[in-house]
């Protein structure tokens, strides 16, 4: 049987970063990951953070990855971070980029495939010296245990293998901590559910529909009717030359009252700013007339695709940031306006305006302040990033990708302290990765208030009239705008933890009613000049590339179950169906994202089978 | 009268464990109809040669004859027992060019024999690269996938072959090659270099290789009288290094012999392939149909998904010439133009429905009812009529 | 190792363009490597990891051939690239190219022992230079491998062929023959890196492979008959004993039934039409 020193599990941005940090420290480690290429199973939000807490240290992508700031592809470094509530035509924002900045070094959009693909070229080269690697197409089924505590890995597609230390960074359902007991699968409760298209858009135009300068980009929050009544709110964030339309909600405020998914999407496209910020100027295809011979229509259909597909290219150079000389920017033009005489005298191509959805994709998000895991070890197997349950969401603040890169380099530097004493225990290696992650400031903010932080908030709100919040928070409000009243009310809530302040503040008041009060009152009429042809589910899904395998991942345990009847309306995909008051699944479509894992017996898909995202 | 250096019509036969393939009979077959009327018209008496090689082969020249051969050269010998290549090219070649068979063919050409004048292999997995090899052995031509041959005297003119003057090539066959399509034919031809200063050149045999099912085998007259020539081969040791380990026989997926319906698509399903191919797919399942394609669909152009094309889009599907001949009691046929090579995998069936939007497609002369629509619209309205008279019947 | 490729029209949608009278335009359509020579590559891939072995490709046809061997050598990360072009190689048929190839894989740097080529092409060409090629290189040839594993010491390479025969199940033909052969991968051939260190090797080849070819120039070299010393006559449109006389449309086979043409918007129609199916499956036929 091969040996090697280190297994991680996972080929996301936390396995990625402990494969490079290992790899720095010059230990052998290989990753695993299922999806038949790094970042085809990913999908974030997506901003990455790097952050300068005041108390304690965490590592930041830059440390990581030393070129990053240099060469990694990300899309655009987030200046502007707005929170608008809405209802029906008027919306009223609130400036709230002084919460972003906050003790924040950076916050750039990403998009994950791009990012993890990179994140991956920068590991492999590292770990390579020291006879590691990525192996992607390899699907983890279950880990054994020799007599000396060595781990064996046994998965679908390879021989049997051997390996000293495990860290498990299989996402938000990884198989390992549920197969290991290490913890139970996660509630409801516990769990967000988020959706997510992306929007095409050129580079350009962006930089000029949001106000920003190029490789600056803005950040939109959406709460109010945009939620149909769930907990949760939507987001729109700029790309370079996309945008990332997602709403995210609370996986029990769905069960409670079941809405597809994409209809929370659709409300989000629908509402006018959002309308308005995605606009483009379209190709619509005219009918081809039936009566000309067959091949004449087949020739003319090809010719119109592939002219249509110039067009866009050409276009899309046309309003890049590309350093263009006068004379290749004239060349341009002069091309792009032959191609739509082309198109519009040959063909009869004709333009409106409309939006363009490139790609749509769900996954599940653990609430950290929830479901972090308190003993996030198993034997010699360390759980990092989302399969420990990590991540911050306090209000606008959203953090996912920066924490699981700083659990990857904590697991990391665990294992190679235990490879250099050779004591993979549990008290030796398990412990002391635990207490690392204790310490993390990520974790400290998960246990207390930061009352500066609250601040920001008090101010942006300062506009808001009284009585609007007042009748909710009204003895709250009071005690935090007070200085020294403030310290006490923290230290008081402290006491109380978020476990028990949370009902009280993630409520439907919150995310519903009281931005709809405020949209209503103070809020701005939005004029819409068209309405978007959205894209149904059907087409969303056809839209997406899968690799299906004939063999399904999921087994439904209970066909009975209110549960799975639920998953009718919240799969994401729609792979559920009732017939006869029984639960049919049609795996094919699924794109994994775990909504109906809790009653199911739920596996990733075996190595390269499955949806494979192109952006993410 | 001028030197005739290349004589008959030698034709390629396989057999497996003892079983001739029928394609070598539909050669036989081809050849018989080709060289009496040859004969006839050049008042000639060349012979129809089958060659075959194997072990414990005896009986087998005998039927050779009955289905159309004059002669039979007969390779009894263990080590030709299973077809591989290079000994088999080494064999066919060493026939091809052998005087003394030449002399027990027909004594009268002999002494003059240099190689045979036509051949023909199968299109199959043997004969296509045994064809290719024995060509190079033999210094000439070969057209590959033909189905249909015609003999006569041509006059070419051809840059190279003429160089650019009017030549009148005797005796010439003229090879024709379908395309995958099924709707071109392109003509074939092996000629000699003749005229051109530079390079004059010889090249004979014309071959080819023939698609099966594309002819007809004659029936067989147990009567007809033949030679057969026994040869015994000079084998070279290092000619037989290729080393057969085993053979194991696979069931194939495709279950086209036990069904009583099979549903084909071609390609009608171009506006909607995935779409297409699920409501073929659900109509099949009512009737509990295999499901078969044209032989387009097998060349992956229509995009679908992965399992979708892994499933129908392939090989083992394709009904017609290239593919599996059917008869089953209902075949219905969606977005099938009915190219001749389809028609000749499913003319068997007992009764034909055809799908098609146009009515002038060939397929309308090959089927029982045409229903004239596209498929996309047809099928679900099938689809709810089936249904509807099923449960009438269960009732 | 060798492994020979065709460059071919990229038959997808958006890609591929027509010119007015129906034909393939061959100027404006894409080229791109043949979806058998990349089997092939990728087979040739499977020794470079498993064996350590040195790849060759060779590749006949104009400069666009160029886009062809990059993705070639992006496939199987081959250290040579062959293209070979001249105005007398054009026009030939198989025994002409066969010529040409032949020349071509014998002036290879080190000694070949597996010519890898894919079944066929998609857009007419007929499976025969593969044999061909191997007849004039005196390898024995095996056709239609599905999967093979080389045996270092004894040189040896055995191989699973995929024999289709009419009227007749299919076949799988376990082969054993020694070095050198040349083998033509069928198109459902197929091999997998069983263990880790054989997975590393290969993700780090491709990814080499990858970067490589974007400077695939450097290990290209182009040969005229020339430089390849072939005989004229045995090359090119005069090294070819076959040529295209004719190309005619299939006229239509003679009606063999007599259609009853329905309407299929037709309700009354459709209903009759599946009366009909009914009644045949349900015929008391004896077949």
């Amino acid at each position: 049987m091969e040996k090697y020193d280190v297994a991680i599990i996972g080929g996301g941005s936390t396995g990625l970063a402990a494969l490079k940090q290992l790899s720095n420290l010059g230990k052998q480690a290989i990753l695993l990951e299922a999806g038949s290429k790094i970042g085809s199973k990913n999908i974030s939000g997506g901003i990455l953070y790097s952050k300068k807490p005041r108390k304690g240290i965490v590592t930041n992508v830059e440390q990581v990855f030393e070129n990053f700031l240099d060469d990694a592809p990300f899309e655009r470094k987030i200046t502007k971070y707005i929170l608008h509530s809405t209802s029906k035509d008027k919306v009223y924002s609130m400036d709230l980029t002084a919460a972003h900045d906050y003790q924040a070094n950076f916050g750039y959009s990403v998009l994950l495939n791009k990012l993890n693909s990179w994140f991956a070229k920068q590991a492999v080269e590292t770990a390579q010296k020291f006879g590691g690697g990525i192996i992607p197409g390899v699907h983890v089924k279950s880990v054994k245990w020799n007599e000396d505590g060595t781990a064996i890995i046994q998965t679908d597609e390879l021989d049997e293998f051997e390996v000293k230390a495990i860290i498990a960074a299989g996402g938000v359902n990884s198989e390992i901590a549920e197969m290991t007991g290490a913890r139970p699968k996660f509630t409801p409760m516990q769990l967000y559910q988020g959706v997510k298209v992306i929007v095409k858009l050129p580079e350009k135009i962006i930089d000029e529909r949001f106000g920003v300068s190029s490789g600056e980009g803005a950040a939109h929050l959406f709460a109010g009717d945009v939620t149909l009544n769930h907990i949760g709110g939507g987001f729109l964030y700029t790309n370079r030359n996309t945008l990332s339309v997602g709403a995210v909600y609370h996986l029990d405020s769905q069960l409670r009252n079941p809405t597809e998914p994409y209809r929370l999407i659709d409300a989000l496209l629908k509402n006018p700013m959002v309308s308005e910020f995605i606009k483009d100027n379209v190709p619509v295809r005219a009918d081809i007339d039936k009566s000309l011979p067959q091949e004449e229509q087949l020739r003319i259909r090809f010719a119109v695709t592939k002219l249509i597909k110039t067009w866009y290219d050409v276009r899309e150079n046309h309003l890049s940031s590309n350093e263009k000389d006068e004379q290749a920017i004239a060349d341009i033009k002069a091309k792009l306006s032959f191609v739509q005489e082309q198109m519009t005298a040959k063909y009869n191509v004709t333009f409106k305006t409309d939006y363009v959805e490139a790609e749509y994709g769900a996954k599940l998000i653990p609430d950290g302040k929830r479901c972090r895991m308190k003993k996030p070890f198993f034997k010699n197997i360390l759980f990092a990033g989302d399969a420990a349950g990590r991540g911050i969401f306090i209000g606008p603040r959203i953090e996912g990708l920066n924490v699981g890169i700083d659990d990857g380099v904590r697991a990391a530097n665990a294992v190679a302290r235990a490879l250099d004493k050779n004591d993979f225990s549990e008290s030796f290696l398990g412990q002391y990765y635990s207490q690392s992650l204790e310490e993390s400031p990520y974790t400290m903010d998960m246990k207390q208030i930061d009352q500066d932080y609250l601040k920001i908030f008090l101010d942006a709100a300062r506009d808001v009239p009284k009585d609007i919040i007042g009748s909710r928070y009204g003895p709250i409000l009071k005690m935090m705008s007070n200085r020294t009243l403030r310290g006490i009310a923290v230290k008081f809530a402290n006491v109380l933890g978020y476990d028990k302040l949370l009902p009280m503040i993630e409520s439907e008041d919150t995310y519903v009613k009281v931005p709809i009060e405020l949209a209503e009152r103070l809020g701005k009429s939005i004029p819409i000049s068209y309405s978007p042809s959205i894209l149904s589910i059907a087409d969303r899904i056809s839209k997406l590339s899968y690799n299906d395998d004939h063999m399904p991942h999921i087994k439904i345990r209970d066909p009975d179950s209110e549960y799975m009847k639920k998953m009718v309306i919240l799969c994401p995909a729609k792979c559920y169906s009732e017939e006869g008051g029984k639960i049919m699944l049609q795996h094919e479509g699924c794109i994994d994202c775990g909504t109906c894992s809790q009653e199911t017996d739920w596996k990733h898909p075996r190595g390269e089978k499955g949806v494979n995202y192109q952006y993410g | 009268m001028t030197q005739e250096y290349y004589r008959h019509l030698y034709v390629v036969i396989e057999q497996i464990d003892g079983k001739i393939l029928p394609v070598s009979f539909e050669m036989l077959g081809e050849a018989r109809r080709l060289f009496d009327d040859f004969n006839a018209r050049y008042s000639s008496n060349e012979k129809v040669v089958a060659i075959i090689l194997g072990h414990n082969i005896k009986e087998m020249s005998k039927e050779l004859i009955a289905y159309g051969a004059d002669v039979v050269v007969s390779v009894d010998h263990p080590e030709v027992k299973d077809i591989r290549n290079i000994i088999y090219t080494k064999i066919i070649s060493q026939i091809s060019t052998d005087k003394e068979i030449a002399s027990k063919i027909e004594p009268s050409y002999a002494s003059e024999f240099k190689k045979p004048r036509y051949m023909f292999f199968a299109a199959d997995s043997i004969g296509r690269h045994l064809s290719s090899t024995v060509l190079v052995e033999l210094d000439s031509g070969l057209a590959s996938d033909i189905n249909k041959l015609v003999i006569r005297d041509l006059e070419v003119t051809h840059q190279i072959k003429t160089a650019g003057k009017p030549v009148n090539f005797k005796k010439t066959l003229e090879m024709y090659r379908p395309d995958f399509s099924g709707f071109l034919w392109t003509t074939i031809l092996c000629l000699d270099n003749r005229n051109n200063p530079v390079i004059e050149r010889d090249y004979s045999p014309q071959a080819c290789s023939i698609i099966a099912g594309a002819f007809k085998p004659i029936s067989p007259d147990p009567k007809r009288i033949g030679v057969i020539v026994d040869y015994v081969p000079k084998i070279d040791e290092k000619d037989l290094r290729v080393k057969i380990l085993s053979r194991k026989v696979i069931e194939s997926e495709v279950d086209f012999e036990s069904r009583r319906a099979v549903v084909g698509f071609g390609r009608g399903i171009k506006d909607a392939p995935e779409k297409n191919i699920k409501l073929v797919e659900e109509f099949a399942k009512h009737l509990d149909a295999e499901i078969g394609i044209s032989l387009p669909i097998s060349k992956n152009v229509y995009p679908a998904s992965p399992s979708i094309s892994s499933t129908y889009m392939i090989p083992a599907r394709v009904i017609g010439t290239s593919g599996r001949k059917i008869s089953p009691m209902l075949y219905v046929a969606f977005g099938i133009s009915g190219a001749s090579q389809h028609v000749t995998g499913m003319e068997d069936s007992e009764f034909v429905v055809a799908v098609n939007p146009d009515e002038n497609s060939p397929i309308k002369d090959q089927c029982d009812i045409f229903i004239k629509g596209r498929m996309e619209d047809i099928i679900p309205l099938l689809l709810e009529e089936l249904k509807q008279q099923q449960q009438v019947v269960q009732a | 190792m060798a492994v020979v490729v065709k460059l071919e029209p990229d038959f997808s949608e958006g890609s591929i363009s027509y010119n007015p009278d129906g034909t393939l335009n061959r100027n404006e359509t894409k080229s791109t490597l043949g979806p058998h020579s990349r089997i092939a590559a990728q087979a040739a891939f499977y020794a470079k990891v498993k064996y350590g072995a040195r790849i060759s490709v060779a590749s006949m046809s104009g400069h666009v051939a160029n886009t062809a061997l990059q993705q070639a050598m992006q496939t199987c990360d081959a250290e040579v690239l062959h293209l070979y072009n001249d105005v007398l190689f054009a026009g030939a048929d198989t025994l002409g190219t066969a010529e040409t190839l032949k020349a071509g894989i014998s002036k290879m740097e080190g000694k070949m022992d597996i010519v890898f080529s894919g079944h066929r092409a998609s857009d007419g060409e007929t499976g025969q230079t593969g044999p061909q090629i191997a007849w004039k290189l005196g390898f024995p040839f095996l056709g239609h491998v599905i999967s093979y594993d080389v045996n270092l010491e004894k040189r040896t390479i055995t191989v699973k062929r995929l024999l289709s025969l009419q009227g007749m199940p299919d076949v799988i033909e376990e082969v054993e023959a020694p070095l050198p052969v040349f083998i033509a991968i069928d198109p459902s051939y197929k091999h997998s890196f069983d263990t880790v260190s054989e997975r590393l090797t290969s993700e780090k080849y491709q990814r080499e492979a990858y970067e490589r070819a974007k400077n695939y120039k450097d290990r290209l070299q182009v040969f005229n008959s020339e430089k390849l010393g072939v005989n004229r006559g045995l090359i090119g449109l005069a090294g070819s004993p076959t040529i295209v006389y004719d190309v005619q449309r299939v006229p239509k086979g003679k009606a063999t039934r007599h259609a009853e043409v329905l309407d299929g918007s037709n309700p009354e129609h459709i209903r009759k039409a599946v009366a009909r199916m009914r009644e045949a499956l349900s015929a008391m036929v004896t077949k």
